[in-house]
């Protein structure tokens, strides 16, 4: 076929119509800029509530469960003649403590996907610097391995972790609590653990992480140090922390973990449900702006090829009676949906890229959040254009359809 | 050799009410030949026309050109047919304005694609600079007048150098010596080219030196006189 001749008229129709064409395009740039715009600040958005939750979350975490008592025991010892039940049963008081846990470490680590395991353990504990209190939570943690984690050096504002791992009575608190108790790098803190046992530690380093609370409230120290608080023996981890090598698998690889060690897992999402579910609110509004925009623009399109088509049906007549047949007026008209389109995109593309990076400029400045987040990812462009052009060959298949089908004697004869 | 033959043509219009307009219409042409189609205002002869054409392909009886049987064939068939072989100047010259009238006249030619572009453009130069209207090749179709428009219009009808080429008053708004320029023409494609001409026309004089005059009355031949 032809097309060279179609595309010249359908070009020469566009150039004709300068304001329509402008028009048209310009419904299509805003659909396509505000499709860039939006996936770039909800992927942005996106990406730092997932940073924020995984900076204090791990992507799974490994811990015994309380049991609720069942009727096991009674069997074994009343056999199963009758129906054992036991009504109103309550949780078993047991110990939380993992099993061997440093050959659960060893198997976890051995695990293809698995980037880290940190084995924790943690105490409840009350602060002191002279006659000043305040409420902490002590994390027993191998620190080199947390930082690979939770990247705890970047938060830090004094010190730093590796004095933490030569130092055995050393901590690490937070901004909030070594203000609130006048407490500097290199002074001592006394702990007092709920069961009264006291330890006095030195503080080697302080992190901020700007969100109040953990600055407030959490402290790491060397694992040794919780079970003597405790007054529990070495062997004593009641969670390990395992971060994997893709944190949307964690899923799979924490079910296949599970079931091997036989212990209790959850993962970053289960820990965080009200997380995933803001995101998928987010993911849908951003959705149907967009649609709305992109239909807009299709609209517009459709509407402008459909108005030019009923201005030009005497020349469509012409054209088809010194031989052109339908399938070459289709192609006439789809090439100038397909031109609006790609101005549109062309603009689109650039437009985009200005609103995303100009609103990638407002300063926020609350907690850790400086700047709006807006990622610029190339997909989100190449979609955008991909759907741009998609809408403008829809929008102008119809009208496109609509002209062929002009009888042209009808309209010559008048 | 014939060139045009139609047998029992019939038309009816149902808008508002049943209205035959062409009623059993036969007869042929011979390749080469100069026809004029005489008769009333709304005899019929534009309908006749645009059914010779195969523009309209809604009728009875049947319709050969060049020996081949075009009643009953494909609107794409048709459309190939008419780009390559038909040339049709309109009783209204219908140009299409936002085009130049190079390109007006340079479209249909690039559509056959049987020549270059520059091939295509140098002869409808030579097909506008023929008939007086060279200086108004590079004018938009809408920025000349009438006479200036049908002419530009007829030049259209030839770029393809068809066989038959049909025009319904091609004549009707030119001035006596441009009406003479555009029969000369005419004439002088059937006599040299072998091409056949069928035109409608309401001037006597024009008709009379034609080689055969078909005289029509409420849609039906009633005289065909042969020069
Ligand atoms: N679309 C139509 N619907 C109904 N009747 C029509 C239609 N088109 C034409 N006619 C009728 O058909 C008859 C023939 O029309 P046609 O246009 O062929 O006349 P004509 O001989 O070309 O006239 P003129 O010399 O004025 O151009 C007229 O009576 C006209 O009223
Ligand atoms: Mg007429």
């Amino acid at each position: 076929m032809n097309l060279q001749i179609n595309s010249e008229i359908a070009f020469t129709y566009l150039v004709a119509r300068k304001k329509q064409t402008l028009v048209a395009s310009l419904g299509v740039m805003f659909g396509i800029s505000m499709y860039i715009f939006m996936n770039s600040l909800i992927s942005g958005t996106n990406e730092y509530f997932e940073k924020m939750t995984l900076s204090s979350t791990p992507h799974i975490r490994l811990y015994k469960d309380h049991e609720t008592s069942n009727s096991a025991m009674l069997d074994q010892s009343i056999g199963d003649s009758t129906v054992n039940l036991i009504v109103n049963p309550r949780l078993i008081k047991s110990d939380d403590r993992l099993i061997n846990p440093v050959g659960l470490v060893q198997f976890i680590r051995s695990v293809s996907s698995v980037t880290a395991a940190s084995p924790q353990v943690t105490a409840t504990v009350i602060c002191s610097n002279g006659t000043v209190q305040s409420n902490g939570v002590v994390s027993g943690i191998d620190i080199i391995e947390q930082d690979k984690m939770f990247d705890i050096t970047s938060t830090m504002i004094a010190g730093s972790v590796k004095d933490l791992y030569i130092n055995p009575n050393g901590i690490i608190i937070g901004s909030v609590m070594a203000h609130n108790l006048n407490i500097n790098l290199e002074d001592d803190v006394t702990v007092t653990a709920s069961n009264g046992s006291v330890k006095v530690l030195h503080v080697v380093g302080i992190f901020q992480t700007t969100i109040k609370n953990v600055d407030q409230t959490k402290c790491y120290s060397n694992v040794s140090v919780v079970q003597q608080l405790l007054k529990k023996d070495r062997g004593y981890i009641t969670d390990i922390y395992i971060n994997i090598k893709d944190h949307n698998e964690a899923n799979v690889v924490a079910s296949s973990i599970a079931k091997v060690t036989g212990y209790n897992v959850e993962t970053w999402q289960s820990a965080n449900e009200q997380a995933i579910a803001a995101r998928t609110i987010r993911d849908t509004i951003a959705n149907s702006v967009v649609v709305t925009i992109l239909l807009v623009a299709g609209f517009g399109i459709y509407n402008i090829l459909n108005m030019m088509i009923y201005e030009k049906i005497k020349e469509i007549a012409i054209l088809k009676a010194t031989g052109f047949a339908g399938q070459h007026v289709i192609s006439i008209f789809i090439i100038q949906a397909l031109l609006i389109g790609m101005i549109g995109v062309v603009a689109g593309l650039g437009f985009g890229w200005l609103v995303s990076k100009t609103v990638s400029m407002i300063y926020i400045g609350k907690g850790n959040l400086e700047y709006l987040p807006v990622s610029f990812y190339a997909k989100h462009y190449v979609q955008g254009s991909a759907f741009g052009i998609l809408t403008a060959f829809f929008a102008g298949y119809i009208p496109a359809v609509r002209a062929s089908d002009v009888d042209p004697v009808q309209i010559i004869r008048g | 050799m014939i060139e045009l033959k139609a047998t029992g043509i019939n038309k009816s219009f149902y808008a508002p009410e049943r209205f035959q307009v062409l009623n059993n219409i036969s007869f042929e042409i011979t390749r080469g030949e100069f026809i004029s189609i005489t008769g009333k205002s709304g005899c019929g002869k534009s309908t006749l026309l645009y059914i010779l054409s195969t523009m309209d392909t809604d009728y009875e009886g049947t319709l050969e050109l060049g020996g081949e049987l075009v009643t009953g064939k494909g609107q794409r068939e048709l459309a190939a047919f008419r780009n390559a072989r038909l040339g049709f100047v309109f009783q209204f010259h219908y140009l299409l304005p936002d085009f130049t009238c190079l390109n007006n006249v340079m479209i249909p030619g690039l559509r056959l694609g049987k020549l270059s572009r520059k091939e295509v453009e140098h002869n409808a130069y030579e097909k506008l600079k023929l008939l007086g209207v060279g200086d108004q090749a590079l004018k938009r179709a809408s920025r000349i007048s009438g006479g200036q428009q049908q002419r530009v219009a007829i030049a259209r009808a030839l770029i393809n150098n068809p066989d038959i080429i049909m025009g319904d008053e091609p004549t009707g708004n030119l001035d006596t010596r441009n009406t003479e320029i555009v029969f000369e023409m005419l004439n002088k494609l059937s006599l040299e080219e072998q091409k056949t001409i069928i035109t409608v026309t309401h001037d006597k004089d024009f008709a009379s030196r034609s080689n055969r005059i078909i005289e029509m009355s409420d849609g039906a031949i009633i005289n065909q006189q042969k020069r």
